[in-house]
């Protein structure tokens, strides 16, 4: 599903973010992306979402190759994908509900399929009061929980998420993680950047380890007893 | 994916969308309501900011405004030179030596020509006739010996355009019974040719109008596009083409159009009757009832929908070019 065969990414300032980065993540498959700050995960999303191309290198995601892709076809590819930003990236000047409904309106769902999409993103992350509420007036783990439910409501083949728990309690951390592994059952391939060494080890996903930009360590998860 | 699993699916239930599954087709009546939605936004944005929309709006209506006047003012002139070309007519004055009988004749056979449409012969006795009714001087001509006037055919032309006119006199002029052939069509074709420098004024105007009003609204839409950057970047992250990112600013676009057109159609009522009341004074002196004309509901309709057209299309480009910039 997604295949990074030798990718490095290299910045404009000439500073190498990735270096020779080669590995597999195939469909139903929930893996962590972890490292130190700095260490280029937000950079290996980036280059799965076509926001950054790579210097070089094969990069293959749900079938596109994301070396050569036009701009209509990165709109395409996006419709494919779930994604929580690190920064949230909400529409200010819109209602909960209605970013939560805006991949589906870009997909031209009818208005009352896409009210109970939403309404069964929203109840996932435990935001359906909050409906009505504009992200200014919420907090910051409630602003995450929005773009999580954003990433979901479209049932993408593949999610991508930011640092999805940065902001929130362990509590509500295993809520966000049983909402990832509902999807992960249904074949949907899931690629998560974190710090939480707690969380990942509680997990027991695959992970990946990245220092320097480089990959350190890809970790099967460990056989259960 | 088990079979069981998808039996018993729940719409609410996540599920992997297969590649190749088609997008959610709209329905027409979704489709409107959704563009009703997006046309009320990008309204209730302009309106957010009054002044810089309104001197937007003004800008747009005055250069609609002036090709309009140019055009409308060059429609009455014609109109105005058609009036007298109908009654153009041509006199052959007849040599002194031509009798009654033989005057008739020529009036006669001209009438067969293909270029005449009507000819009539106009005998001395009945010129002295008209002549002394008109001017009132009967009594004095009754004491001529002699009559002055010569015989004369009246003509109108079937062709009354200048040149058609001016060729037909001159061949005329060649009949050996006709001692001058008197047209008026000079200040005729003055008047056609500067019926023919408005327009080419107005369509160079109407060109640089149009250039002007791409710049201003584009300059507008470019402006908005910048304030809107974090929602576009939004927009294309998720998936949104460039096209239903620009679909807000085509509306406003099409608003500036829309609203300058009518702003301009207004205007120009304005001038047309500040016009109407100073031409009704001059025209009472020519005994003539003309108005300026061709303002009317077809006209004031063509700006109205070339302002949106021009609006629309200079939103677009503008639109698709500044949001295509935008890299997430
Ligand atoms: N747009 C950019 N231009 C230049 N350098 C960049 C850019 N984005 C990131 N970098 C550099 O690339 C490296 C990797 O950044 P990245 O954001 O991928 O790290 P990260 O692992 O996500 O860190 P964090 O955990 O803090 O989010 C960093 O050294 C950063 O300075
Ligand atoms: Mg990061």
């Amino acid at each position: 599903m997604i295949k990074f065969d030798s990718v490095s990414k290299r910045y404009a300032d000439g500073r190498e973010a990735l270096s020779d980065i080669s590995f597999e993540v195939s469909r139903g498959e929930f893996a962590f992306i972890t490292g130190h700050s700095g260490a280029g995960k937000s950079t290996l999303l980036k280059l799965i979402l076509a926001m950054e191309a790579p210097s070089s290198g094969q990069l293959i995601a749900n079938g596109v190759n994301l070396n050569r892709i036009s701009a209509t076809q990165i709109a395409h590819h996006r419709r494919q994908i779930g994604t929580v930003f690190q920064d949230h990236q909400l529409l200010h000047d819109r209602s909960v509900y209605d970013n939560v409904a805006l991949p589906l309106e870009i997909c031209g769902y009818q208005p009352n399929d896409a009210a109970r999409r939403v309404r069964a993103a929203l109840d996932k992350v435990g935001l359906l009061k909050k409906e009505k509420s504009f992200p200014e007036a919420l907090s910051g783990g409630e602003q995450q929980r929005v773009g999580i439910a954003r990433a979901v409501v479209n049932r993408p083949s593949i999610i991508l998420a930011d640092e999805p728990t940065g902001n929130l309690d362990p509590g509500l951390s295993a809520e966000v993680m049983k909402v990832f592994q509902q999807f992960q059952s249904v074949g949907v391939c899931l690629l998560v950047a974190s710090h939480d060494a707690a969380l990942i080890e509680r997990l027991n996903c695959r992970t990946l380890v990245l220092k320097d930009g480089k990959l350190l360590a890809d970790q099967k998860p460990r056989p259960s007893l | 994916m088990s079979a069981t699993k998808r039996r018993n699916r729940n719409p609410d239930q996540p599920r992997a969308r297969r590649n190749t599954r088609a997008e959610q087709t709209e329905s027409f009546a979704n489709r409107v309501k959704l563009h009703r939605r997006i046309a009320r936004g990008s309204a209730s944005r302009l309106l957010e900011t009054p002044a810089s929309s309104l001197v937007t709006l003004f800008v747009v209506a005055v250069a609609l405004l002036l090709p309009a006047l140019l055009f409308g003012l060059n429609s009455n002139l014609a109109s105005l030179l058609a009036g007298f070309q109908d009654s153009a007519q041509v006199t052959l004055y007849l040599q002194d030596g031509v009798s009654e009988v033989d005057g008739q004749e020529v009036s006669e056979s001209l009438l067969t020509r293909i270029d005449i449409e009507d000819a009539y012969y106009v005998s001395p006795s009945q010129a002295l006739e008209e002549f002394s009714a008109a001017s009132g001087l009967e009594d004095l001509l009754q004491e001529m010996a002699t009559n002055p006037l010569p015989g004369a055919i009246v003509l109108t032309p079937a062709d009354v355009s200048p040149a058609a006119v001016d060729e037909l006199a001159r061949q005329l002029q060649e009949l050996p019974q006709v001692d001058v052939v008197q047209v008026d069509s000079l200040w005729l074709q003055r008047l056609a040719a500067i019926s023919n420098l408005v327009s080419a004024i107005g369509s160079v105007l109407a060109v640089i109008v149009i250039l002007g009003l791409f710049f201003v609204v584009g300059n507008t839409i470019k402006l908005a596009i910048e304030n809107r950057k974090a929602e576009i970047r939004v927009i294309k992250l998720v998936g949104g083409s460039d096209m239903y990112a620009a679909r807000p600013f085509l509306y406003t676009g099409l608003l500036y159009g829309l609203g300058g057109g009518i702003l301009a159609t207004l205007l120009q009522g304005l001038v047309l009757t500040t016009f109407n009341s100073n031409l009704e004074v001059l025209m009472q002196l020519y005994e003539s009832d003309f108005q300026l004309r061709g303002f009317g509901f077809r006209s004031a309709l063509l700006i109205v929908v070339a302002g949106a057209a021009i609006g629309w299309a200079a939103a677009l480009m503008a639109s698709l070019r500044h949001i295509r910039a935008i890299n997430p």
